[in-house]
């Protein structure tokens, strides 16, 4: 898995800009000592919606407010978390003390992957869809209203710790830091675009 | 019981999986199984009593995630423990009828599914605290052992193992999980965690879950190679599977057992499984291995290994070679360093940090650490300084105090095993150093010199070295982990000196079996020229068998002499190392060569040209080239000031405008930035020390306590910094007293906070109002992702900066110095240091 300069140059606000010259070498160096640092992990569990909610009996998942909107005529949902490990952390602790530059840059990296890395999860799982049914767009906690603390319940029930490594700070922030946690709804019918 | 860990006549059976049985009898994703205990005992208790008539001479009670970190059930965490000791107890007392093998209890701790610092924020003292509860609980309750298993982090490892030994006087086994690359999760490789386990004197150790019995092969073959300790194996049954969307383990009892047998030939004394494995799987086991005593012939010889020296660090093992040579990098060491010894009293770790990752990337192997600066508190900051800088570096450390205080609480702390330095011939040097070697695990140097000082001759310091030796053997150590330092005294004071050393390291080698290292540098005190004699003295101490030489990564004579040793004494394969550090080498010039074009063409340079040549270096971030076009300017007849005044100020200027008016993005801004700081190095360099004034700054930054993203924080000190502003970073999950301290003994007249999270802008908060109450006309500046400037406002902060550029021109106008003599100050200081 890679990520090409253009990914990375929108998680450094360069908005349609892409890196070149001096910057460019600097980007694709530390891509690659990145790269090498990551060790991307993943876990998924599909779960059936009742009564909004999903999970065992004392461990359901509330699916209410906007994230129930968004999941309207969803019939079950991936838990999925994904994480690009300890590693990639403390490449990005190593390179933010020597240079400003180099701190934005890997910080840059490690979205650009993660999300990259949550792509590619995603499609594996579709090749687990029954037929007919389609994914609709992941949705995290802390998105909309849907709370931080649901973090608890959804690593939780994907015993992430053990499976991923990946924990909660008292903070309720995951850690490592490069790591994404979500649900993802499933349908009936076409995917949307 | 220990006895019966320890023989290897015989193999000694665990049990199977205990989750996926209890998944069987309708246990939940996310149920605690730990509550089965008291809800359903008796399920629990079939499970165990199956496996014990499988053959399982030992079974696991159901306490794997009883600990109180993160156990959360509506039943009291004592009741859950005792009763699944109690269960697991009944079920051995029911199977001892029917057999008259052994039937033992082991207490199960895993993982407390939190993260520690750094790469988490639960401190190691929390995790051992809950391990510890766990552990006297479950000794209370009548286990008879200790496992710690399925560990992925050797720092939690650590800690749980630590936390067995201390409350309980029960046997303790160690397994961890690897993952398809044969690391565990936070990186440590099987060699890494046998260093720590064995320093840490566990009773066996070795791997479950992660893998089945056949990828385990290789991972316990290297095992066997690195320890000598019984192995413990309980792989899953194969890899997990999803099939209808359930995990499923595919490898059944027959083929499991055949996998096992090989685990077993590869050193394997104490055997069982793990997720997917049930009481048919050990039973096959034990089918497979009645009668087969061959097989077990050949455990009791089995890596009896030679004894190496290896120290790591949280995910990296290094050996100390008896027949190669290592780099211990000795810049982190406030001795006649007198930036560091600043750096230190004023708690600027991002300077320490800077040092430890400028050693490792210049080659070092392991790192030494001594804060020894009088007036600090050395325990306090040398554990703090060990655990900063392994949250940068993956290298082994060298913990290097006489504090045995301050060695104690370090080494606790340290994630790993490390090097101990030292301990020297002294009574009461041995009889307080050696205790917590045995007790942590680690290497140790034996400095040779006692009571009556430093004999002159080799053999007196030999005699030294085997006295400590053999006090050594009274704890349980072995010559393998001692490193022996003869001693490296001026050749200027005693002229004999170099080649007393040079015998003594011969001779420790030949006679007492023991690695060597030694503080090179000072050979040479005294005499002019250091460097080269260094390198020369480096060179004949290398041919005399030096295992670790304990130098200044930075200097290229010594990394010249070491590479040179190494290749031309067939320890360097193919010469790679050579020609990796060399293949660029030109005979012409050591500093690294400029290729931009020189301003203008020969006798008409002028110094309006060199101005463009370094504007454009800087506006473009090329580092090399706008030191390189600052040295032509100087060469050129400029002044310093005029340099700064002409050439990079309005160069930053022109960029800091670009920045704001959006032509220009926030990497290309620090990049620039950056190599303006590359042209201030040089003309500080050629500025005649002035008389000090003000100074800009400092200004004391730090990310808020709870919050452990720092990169906002990292760039804002960078660019400051760039700028001419003297920044003390403290760090990350920083607490609010350590700011007001800090602010304080600065006299700091600008805070820095930044906070990414809604939920840590309480601490934020909280710090601004102490600061505020504690630091008279102190002002605080506040940034991060969750904040807007009303909310700043709110939570009392003085300043809102919505980017690092915004930072500086807020700093630059509270500090209303002129910035010329601002960076004339700046050049002063660091000149000065």
């Amino acid at each position: 898995m890679t990520v090409d300069l253009a990914e990375i140059a929108r998680y450094m606000r360069m908005g349609r800009a892409v890196p070149d010259g001096a910057l460019a070498e600097r980007v694709v160096k530390l891509r690659d000592e990145g790269i090498a640092s990551m060790r991307p992990a993943r876990v998924w569990h599909r779960f059936p919606i009742e009564d909004n909610s999903l999970g065992p009996v004392g461990m359901r998942l509330e699916i209410s407010g906007k994230l129930a909107r968004h999941m309207c005529g969803c019939h079950a949902a991936y838990l999925v978390c994904g994480t690009l490990g300890a590693g990639f952390d403390a490449f990005q602790r190593r390179a933010s003390i020597s240079s400003g530059v180099d701190a934005l840059v890997v910080q840059a990296i490690g979205a650009a992957l993660i999300e990259k890395f949550m792509d590619s999860t995603e499609n594996d799982i579709r090749m687990e869809l029954s037929p007919g049914e389609t994914l609709i767009k992941r949705y995290s906690p802390g998105y909309g209203d849907f709370p931080l603390s649901a973090q608890h319940t959804l690593l939780n029930l994907l015993d992430a710790s053990r499976r991923v490594g990946v924990a909660l700070t008292d903070t309720l922030l995951m850690v490592p830091s490069k790591s994404i946690s979500a649900v993802i709804g499933v349908k009936k019918g076409e995917e949307q675009k | 019981m220990k006895e019966f860990i320890a023989d290897r006549s015989r193999i000694f059976f665990l049990d199977g999986g205990m989750g996926t049985q209890l998944q069987l009898k309708g246990l939940q994703p996310g149920e605690i199984p730990e509550l089965w205990n008291v809800r359903r005992p008796d399920d629990v208790r079939a499970v165990h009593e199956a496996y014990f008539a499988a053959g399982s001479n030992a079974i696991y009670a159901n306490t794997f995630g009883a600990n109180p970190a993160k156990y959360h059930g509506d039943v009291p965490l004592a009741d859950v423990i005792c009763a699944g000791i109690g269960i697991a107890r009944e079920a051995a007392a029911r199977s001892a009828n029917v057999s008259s093998e052994p039937r033992y209890v082991a207490l199960d701790v895993g993982p407390t599914g939190r993260l520690l610092k750094p790469s988490g924020d639960f401190e190691f003292d929390a995790a051992y605290d809950a391990f510890a509860e766990q552990v006297r609980i479950g000794s209370a309750a009548g286990a008879d052992f200790i496992v710690v298993e399925t560990m992925g982090d050797a720092y939690e490892l650590k800690a749980a193992v630590l936390a067995a030994k201390e409350n309980s006087s029960l046997p303790v086994v160690a397994t961890v999980a690897l993952g398809d690359d044969g690391k565990l999760l936070t990186g440590a490789d099987v060699e890494c965690v046998a260093a720590l386990l064995e320093g840490l004197r566990v009773d066996a150790l070795g791997l479950n879950c992660g893998f089945g019995p056949d990828r385990m092969l290789e991972h316990v073959r290297r095992l066997a190679a690195a320890t000598t300790l019984p192995i413990v194996v309980k792989p899953n049954a194969g890899m997990p599977q999803i099939v209808d969307g359930c995990t499923v383990f595919t490898v059944g009892p027959e083929a499991f057992a055949q996998d096992v047998m090989a685990l077993i030939d590869a050193g394997a004394s104490i055997v069982g499984g793990c997720c997917g494995t049930t009481p048919a799987h050990i039973a096959a086991v034990v089918e497979h291995l009645r009668g087969e005593s061959s097989r077990l012939a050949s455990l009791t010889s089995r890596h009896a290994g030679n004894e190496r020296t290896v120290v790591t660090s949280g995910s990296r093992a290094v050996e100390i070679p008896f027949n190669d040579t290592l780099i211990i990098g000795e810049r982190i060491n406030p001795t006649g360093k007198k930036k560091l010894r600043a750096a230190l009293t004023e708690g600027d770790v991002a300077y320490v940090l800077r040092e430890a990752v400028a050693q490792a990337d210049a080659g070092a192997h392991i790192l030494d650490v001594n804060v020894g600066v009088p007036g600090l508190d050395e325990p306090i900051v040398l554990d703090a300084t060990i655990q900063a800088v392994q949250s940068v570096t993956d290298l082994p450390l060298q913990v290097d105090t006489s504090d045995p205080k301050a060695l104690e609480r370090a080494l606790r702390h340290y994630n790993g095993k490390a090097l101990v330095n030292s301990v020297n011939g002294k009574e009461e040097s041995m009889s307080s150093v050696l205790p917590l070697v045995a007790k942590y695990g680690g290497a140790v140097v034996a400095l040779t010199l006692d009571e009556s000082g430093i004999p002159p001759t080799a053999e007196g310091r030999i005699d030294i070295a085997r006295k400590i030796l053999a006090r050594g053997a009274e704890y349980g150590l072995k010559p393998a982990d001692f490193v022996v330092d003869v001693l490296c005294l001026a050749v200027s004071a005693d002229a004999n000196s170099a080649n007393v050393i040079l015998e003594a390291l011969e001779r420790v080698r030949t006679e007492l079996g023991c690695r060597t290292c030694l503080g090179v540098s000072n050979i040479s005190f005294g005499l002019p020229a250091r460097p080269l004699l260094n390198a020369a003295f480096y060179t004949m101490a290398l041919d005399r068998g030096l295992s670790a030489g304990i130098i200044n990564p930075l200097s290229s004579d010594m990394m010249t002499a070491y590479r040179a040793y190494r290749a031309l004494t067939a320890k360097d394969a193919a010469c790679g190392g050579w020609i990796e550090s060399f293949g660029n080498w030109s005979p012409a010039d050591k500093t690294v060569q400029s290729c931009s074009p020189k301003a203008g063409s020969e006798g008409q340079s002028s110094s309006s040209d060199a101005e463009s040549a370094l504007s454009a270096a800087i506006r473009r971030g090329l580092k090399a080239d706008a030191a390189s076009a600052t040295r032509e300017a100087l060469a050129d007849g400029m002044a310093p000031l005029d340099i700064i005044a002409h050439g990079i100020v309005p160069a930053l200027e022109v960029v800091g405008k670009g920045f704001e008016s959006g032509k220009m993005f926030l990497p290309q801004l620090l990049m620039a930035a950056e190599a303006a700081g590359a042209a201030f190095d040089v003309v500080r360099a050629a500025m005649p020390p002035q008389a000090a004034g003000d100074v800009k700054g400092p200004i004391v930054m730090a990310t808020v306590k709870g919050d452990i993203h720092d990169i906002g924080k990292n760039i804002c000190r960078a660019l400051l910094e760039n700028y001419g502003f003297k920044v003390i970073d403290l760090g990350r999950d920083v607490s609010p007293e350590a700011v007001v301290a800090a602010a304080k003994r600065e006299k700091a007249r600008l805070v820095g906070l930044s906070a990414l999270m809604t939920t840590t802008v309480g601490a934020m908060e909280q710090t601004v109002k102490m600061v505020h109450d504690e630091v008279p006309g102190c002002q605080v500046t506040v940034g991060g992702a969750v904040l807007t400037a009303e909310y700043a406002a709110k939570i009392g902060a003085d300043n809102y900066s919505k980017d690092a550029m915004g930072l500086v021109r807020y700093a630059e106008k509270l500090f209303t110095t002129g910035r010329i003599a601002g960076e004339t100050q700046r050049m002063v200081r660091l000149k000065e240091e």
